[in-house]
């Protein structure tokens, strides 16, 4: 009998052996999936990111703004988070005033545009992944609303009120100009008065931006002759090669990215409707009203709501994903298939506080960062970053 | 493959012990036959029964996270605040036992539904202007549901009619549903006085949050009471001490809503007092009117 009771408490110890199953974390499972709310508990501070970058450690900088007390101007606002989502170290140069998208990494370093000393002369900004090695190159002119790194070096778009001229300029990473046009924006308060209140913050905020269609052809989506438009340039005519017009600052576009030299996706709104057109054609040389190209309405977003677009792959598929903010407060993810145009998916992030679009990139695990302003306790604006894994990407694609 | 091997290691004990049961010894002359083989026999017994009861819950931290990453302050000053068995949960096992000389091999399915809360508390202030804070409290409460398959080996210390006995054993859970509530309070001072608020609840199904499986040991103490000719009342306390996380890391941010009201679980080893009433049935019988029960 002893025999037997032993052999059954050896068949105890092998189920004990068998049954020590259950499911722990992993570091890897923690990078590719994370939300992080990077709060202050200061009652008057207030941030808001802009553009968002991962870094070669994996982890992620954010562009971001910062309130500024008795101005509505901001101020500029770096946070360094790990590649778990946790906060590292921030940077707030208050004397350093209303960033612009995009924040571009060249090499080992990143740039952006913004003024300084609450002024309007523009100056370019760089620093390392760590926040560290901090350098401002003023650049002579006024005004950066929207920039974009190309293989030459840095596109900026700026806005010159005072000499009524949009100016597009290819910028090297020292801060000398390549190469600059200027095109007329009108004689007014009828655009006048829309960039001043733009760039001192106190009314619409225009989706300005700029880019580069093929070597030679840029274009930027700014004002020229009274109107918000999107202008194609050469940067060498004296004249656009090509218009998009909208309609004066009721109308435009609210996103753009080219796919090829005359395939697009873009977004635009019309007296606060807004409409996505994930498949458009447009030749750089035609000019033609914006509003002819249609897109499909989405009464589900805010009007006139910031927008980003960016081209992504998802179950081996080139996708384009469009972000933009939600009546319900939430960012939606719209995914339309870049070949066709047809919408594939979609899904909303956030709940309860309020949460806007700053922008999204692409990680190198093959999922999407999303980063963008929640309203903690409804009212403190804070910076945000959702990491979405590439399987959650890819479950919300049909 | 490590539930089918476990069915059939669970096969295998049991087969074992039949099999051990039904080899017969010779007895000594000496003894009165009859009741000698009442004693032989009373050696070894099949139970079958249910018992059911409530649960309280600890929780240990493994691993803290959260959604709200401070920049100027120290993260423990928002850190959760787990309360310990204070929520009631309940539970119902189907037991099925053999005894031989004392010792029980017991396997013991269980539904065991518990319970446990956490709150933490953030804050705004402003240096310059004092009337302007808030203060948002977070209550969250997590409701899970498991199959336990508990395997237990008890010891009966005595042969009387009341039977203490301690146990030990180790069990594997499986998951099968959770739910989740927060309620936001708070006191907003910067709206000229104090404004006391509390937010409805949000409650979600919460069952990707939480492990598909986890396991543990328990061990613990019980008393039987030989009721009537074949009846056996029992009274059982077992503390379950996890040992596997019990959320899921993989979906931990996967609730958007959750997510949104700044709420990540923690990594959780989940600990568990339950306390049960139950009764147990002899499937073994000599002779009809026979009982099986312990006639001492």
């Amino acid at each position: 009998m002893l025999t037997r009771i032993l052999s059954s408490l050896l068949i105890v110890v092998m189920a004990l052996t068998i049954m020590r199953c259950g499911e722990d974390s992993n570091l890897l499972t923690e990078t590719k999936t994370f939300t992080s709310i990077f709060d202050s508990n200061q009652f008057s501070e207030g941030f808001s990111p802009i553009d968002i970058q991962q870094t070669a450690d994996g982890g992620y900088v954010v562009l971001g703004e910062s309130r500024l007390i008795g101005t509505q101007l901001t101020g500029v606002y770096l946070l360094k988070a790990d590649k778990y989502g946790n906060f590292v170290k921030f940077v707030d140069a208050d004397t350093l005033n209303n960033p612009v998208a995009r924040l571009s990494k060249v090499a080992d370093k990143y740039y952006f545009f913004c003024v300084k000393n609450k002024g309007t002369d523009a100056h370019l900004a760089s620093f390392d992944e760590n926040l560290d090695n901090f350098t401002t190159t003023p650049l002579g002119f006024v005004n950066p609303a929207a920039s974009l790194a190309i293989d030459q070096g840095l596109l900026l778009y700026s806005v010159d009120i005072n000499g009524k001229q949009s100016i597009i300029s290819l910028i090297g990473l020292d801060g000398s100009t390549i190469k600059q046009k200027g095109y007329t924006i009108g004689d007014g308060d009828d655009s006048e008065k829309p960039l001043s209140e733009h760039f001192l913050k106190t009314g619409k905020q225009f989706p300005f931006d700029v880019g580069m269609v093929s070597p030679g052809v840029y274009y930027f989506n700014g004002f020229y002759d009274y109107t918000f438009s999107l202008i194609f340039t050469d940067i060498n005519g004296d004249e656009p090669i090509g218009i998009i017009s909208g309609q004066q600052d009721d109308g435009g576009f609210s996103a753009l990215t080219p796919l090829s030299s005359s395939k697009y996706a873009a977004a635009r709104y019309n007296f606060g409707d807004n409409y996505f057109l994930p498949n458009t054609q447009i030749v750089a040389t035609e000019n033609r009203p914006g509003i002819d190209l249609g897109g499909l309405s989405l009464p589900e977003l805010i009007s006139e709501t910031k927008v980003k677009i960016l081209r992504s792959v998802v179950k081996e598929k080139n996708v384009l994903i469009y972000a933009a903010d939600t009546q319900t407060r939430q960012i939606g993810l719209y995914f339309y298939d870049e070949a066709t145009g047809a919408f594939i998916g979609s899904k909303y992030l956030g709940f309860s506080n309020p949460f806007t679009i700053g922008n999204l990139v692409n990680t190198e695990d093959g999922g999407i960062a999303v980063c963008g302003t929640t309203y903690l306790a409804g009212r403190f604006p804070r910076i945000s970053i959702f990491k979405l894994s590439k399987e959650e990407v890819a479950s919300n694609v049909k | 493959m490590k539930k089918l091997y476990l069915s059939l290691l669970c096969l295998l004990l049991a087969a074992n012990l039949v099999l051990a049961q039904s080899k017969k010894k010779k007895s000594p002359a000496a003894f009165n036959k009859q009741n000698k083989e009442n004693e032989k026999f009373l050696e070894k017994q099949w139970w079958l029964g249910v018992k059911s009861g409530v649960n309280l819950t600890k929780v240990n931290v493994v691993t803290n996270y959260a959604i709200l990453a401070p920049t100027n302050y120290d993260a423990s000053e928002s850190g959760k605040k787990y309360s310990n068995f204070n929520l009631t949960g309940s539970h119902f096992t189907i037991e099925a036992t053999f005894y031989f000389k004392h010792f029980t091999f017991s396997l013991q399915p269980t539904f065991q539904h518990s319970r446990f809360a956490y709150t933490n508390q953030y804050r705004w202030t402003d240096a310059e202007t004092a009337t302007n804070s808030v203060e948002l409290n977070y209550e969250q409460e997590q409701k899970v549901d498991h199959i336990l398959i508990p395997l237990v080996v008890k010891y009966e210390m005595t042969n009387t009619k009341l039977r203490p006995y301690l146990q030990a054993g180790i069990f594997q859970a499986f998951r099968v549903g959770a739910t989740k509530s927060v309620t936001v309070s708070g006191i907003d001072q910067a709206s000229g006085g104090q404004n006391e608020f509390q937010d409805e609840s949000i409650t979600v199904g919460a069952k990707d949050l939480f492990a598909k499986k986890y396991w543990g040991l328990l061990g613990g103490a019980g008393l039987y009471y030989n009721l009537g000719n074949n009846v056996r009342l029992n009274f059982d306390v077992q503390y379950k001490l996890g040992m596997s996380n019990v959320v899921s890391a993989e979906n931990r941010y996967s609730n958007d809503r959750l997510a949104g009201v700044g709420d990540a679980m923690d990594d959780l080893d989940m600990d568990n007092l339950s306390i049960s009433l139950g009764c147990l049935f002899p499937l073994r019988f000599l002779e009809s009117g026979f009982k099986s029960l312990n006639r001492k």
